[in-house]
């Protein structure tokens, strides 16, 4: 009966190319997870039949053998003996999968999961200060209310102060203190030093600190360098929190982590991308002046937005009208920015994820009337491919533009608004549809939606066969709910192990009001109820179902990082013994967030003269230190 | 390592409202607590893998204490199955 677990470990090291092949082990409640170092050496069939191995997967360079609840921390153990390896944490393992990964993909990753959570913050904002400075360029008048004043300084703070909000994601995303990031940042845009959008028509002071000359000139607009000085300043902090003694910690690692990354920032990070931006500068003036250098320039201009480089133009096109003649610039910044557009609509039309389509679509309206950042960071950079077909439809765009000799009366707009200060509106259209149009359909053909999508589509395909017809008939008998919801989308409770999406459409309310003293004093965990609207559950989360009770009127899904996850639709309904409740999953499922998984049915769960309210619940919320929910106090 | 078996007499089994009050009881130990049903086993910290066992009444369960203060904990929690379930 009892497995034998040396025996196991044994058999696993002699399939899996011995101790030389692993990198690293960890396990989970069910699982042995290594990260092996050549997966040629694997023999996945012998695996597979050793006796305590249910099951064996191999997801993205790590190695997962389910062994079962139990048993596998056991088998680990004897894993170690046998190897003589130490143990590894989840984390490490993780980590060790990610930097199998190429350089350029990890620092991809690294940039899109900073932007990902701030988003909210620029992609409305960008929208707004597209169509107030269009208005105000449209009509004059506006353009000295008041009201075009208050409304240009909301829209525009987030851009203002993008790098503070870029060092505190991204000191989250590093590990550093959130609150020491947003030192740096605002550091790199104090208002002692001179904003970056004035560089060139105002005098540049400098600082001699040491050896360094260092030019009092902010960060405005800039991402990378605060990336990298924030990264930084998290290397910093871990190793002072290393080497500090605990009693001095407090007043050590907070100022010295702040002084030595702005240091650094100012007299290292921030030169190197001045030299760069003056090269830019010098280069981009010589390209303008013919149309092939046009059409290059059209390619280079999103990758100088993604650098902070793009900052010194107004100063060509400033010096092109002074001299009397066109400015000939805007056109290609037109044919660049536009082109992000194309791509970016199409990422947003094409994706099914809905995450990706709420944040694309919005993100081209902006990036068609010229603020191109929600589109570049939000969508076209984190998948790439969108990133190169808007290259190429700039770079056509501009070569196209030049030819035909365009050029604008003023500058400060491009995309939509620019038809204000354009020469040739009738050309002007011509280059804004085949820049955007080439991007566009590039996009749609190159771009393929990620893996993750992939997976969860393949599974349900096998799984549909066995018992497709049941669940079908089950689900004729109630009114036809979607099969995904976007209600999922808005999270309802979150932790530094993932965020959860609200399950129901409905009123949320926090756990301590949960009508059942057991759930409102959190015995079961912390979370929220929702009262529902619609007779229909969605997963919060991607994860596996672990549970569905004979009465299904409550799941149990296993979410990221372990968190255990409770809904449970009404009071009491445990009595109804599965009247009215129609599950989609079984145990074993694995799920998408979004994915719908129970019916109910609330005028049964009321006649039967129980509350309706879904809870909805992170039963072991006690394992993570910072959880949030909707309506906390 | 300390067991002990039990048959669950209470009507509705090892479900949310019982099983959350096991978890408390569980987590109050610093022993590691497994609930068994047949083939099947979960940690008794965890409310949905426990959920997950689907013990009814009839059933019988082993629950497996491992720990420091094993001794303690076995003898408390055969207490709380004979008052709650």
């Amino acid at each position: 009966m009892a497995l034998d677990y040396r025996k196991c470990a044994e058999e696993i090291v002699a399939n899996i190319g011995g101790r030389e092949n692993v990198v690293s082990a960890a396990h989970c409640a069910t699982r042995l997870r290594l990260v092996i170092k050549d997966n040629s050496k694997l023999n996945k069939a012998a695996l597979e039949e050793i006796d305590g191995v249910k099951g064996m997967f191999d997801n993205a360079g790590q190695l997962q053998l389910i062994i079962g609840t139990g048993t596998v921390n056991k088998v680990y153990d004897e894993f170690l003996a046998v190897t003589g390896m130490t143990a590894a944490t989840k984390d490490e393992v993780k980590a060790a999968a990610a930097a199998k990964q190429p350089v350029w993909k990890r620092l991809l990753k690294a940039l899109g999961d900073v932007f990902v959570p701030i988003l909210p913050a620029i992609v409305a904002s960008g929208l707004m200060m597209g169509l107030v400075e269009a208005l105000g360029k449209a009509i004059p008048n506006f353009a000295t209310t008041d009201w075009y004043g208050f409304l240009d300084m909301i829209a525009n703070t987030a851009f203002a102060y993008l790098p503070v909000i870029v060092a505190i994601s991204a000191a989250r995303v590093f590990g550093g203190n959130i609150f020491l990031g947003a030192v740096v940042g605002l550091a790199m845009i104090h208002s002692a030093l001179l904003n970056a959008w004035s560089v060139g028509s105002a005098e540049i002071e400098y600082w001699r600190l040491l050896f360094f000359n260092v030019r009092k000139v902010g960060y405005q607009g800039h991402v990378i360098p605060v990336v990298i000085a924030v990264w930084l300043m998290c290397q910093i902090e871990k190793w002072l929190h290393k080497h500090v003694p605990e009693m001095l910690d407090l007043f050590i690692v907070p100022l010295c982590t702040v002084l030595a990354t702005t240091f650094l920032t100012f007299t290292i990070i921030g030169p190197i991308f001045a030299q760069l931006e003056t090269w830019v500068l010098a280069g981009a003036k010589v390209l303008v002046r013919n149309p092939i250098g046009a059409g290059l320039m059209g390619a280079l201009y999103p990758w100088t937005v993604v650098m902070g480089l793009h900052h010194m133009y107004n100063v060509i096109e400033a010096g092109m009208l002074a001299e009397g003649a066109l400015n000939t610039w805007m056109p290609i910044a037109t044919a660049a920015n536009i082109a992000q557009f194309g791509a970016c609509l199409a990422v947003g039309l094409k994706a099914k994820n809905n995450k990706t389509k709420v944040v694309a679509v919005p993100s081209s309206m902006s990036a068609a009337l010229g603020i191109t950042e929600p589109a570049i960071f939000g969508v076209n950079m984190r998948f790439l491919k969108p990133m190169i077909a808007g290259t190429v439809g700039g770079a056509v765009g501009a070569l196209v533009g030049a030819f035909m000799k365009l050029g604008a009366k003023a500058y400060g707009v491009t995309g939509i608004p620019g038809y204000l200060i354009i020469d040739k509106p009738v050309p002007y259209t011509f280059l804004l549809l085949i820049s955007a149009g080439i991007a566009f359909a590039l996009t749609w053909f190159m771009w393929k939606e990620d893996e993750p999508a992939k997976a969860a589509a393949a599974p349900a395909a096998p799984a549909a066969p066995a018992g497709a017809e049941t669940l079908e008939a089950k689900a004729a008998e109630l009114p036809a709910y979607p099969d995904t919801s976007d209600v999922v989308n808005t999270t309802v409770i979150g932790c530094s192990a993932g965020e959860l999406g609200q399950v129901t459409k409905g009123n949320v309310i926090p756990y301590t009001k949960l009508p059942d003293p057991l759930f409102s004093q959190g015995t079961m965990g912390i979370g929220v109820g929702v009262e529902p609207e619609e007779g229909v559950v969605y997963a919060p989360c991607d994860g596996e179902i672990t549970s569905v009770a004979d009465s299904k009127h409550a799941i149990g899904i296993e979410g990221p990082e372990e968190m255990d996850i409770l809904i449970h639709v009404g009071v009491d309904t445990v009595e109804m013994k599965g009247d009215g409740f129609k599950p989609f999953v079984e145990e074993g499922d694995k799920v998408t967030k979004g994915q719908k998984i129970l019916e109910f049915d609330i005028s049964k769960i009321k006649a039967a003269g129980h509350p309706d309210t879904v809870v909805f619940l992170l039963t072991n919320s006690d394992d993570y230190e910072d959880v949030t929910f909707t309506g906390q106090e | 390592m300390k067991e002990f078996k039990y048959v669950i007499t209470d009507e509705v089994g090892i479900h949310a409202r019982p099983a959350g009050l096991l978890v408390k009881a569980a987590k109050g130990f610093g022993s590691t607590v497994m609930i068994c049903k047949g083939e099947k086993s979960a940690k008794a910290t965890s409310l949905t893998k426990l959920m997950g066992l689907g013990v009814v009444k009839g059933d019988e369960v082993t629950v497996q204490v491992e720990g420091a203060d094993e001794d303690a904990a076995c003898a408390a929690l055969e207490e709380f199955f004979k008052a709650n379930f």
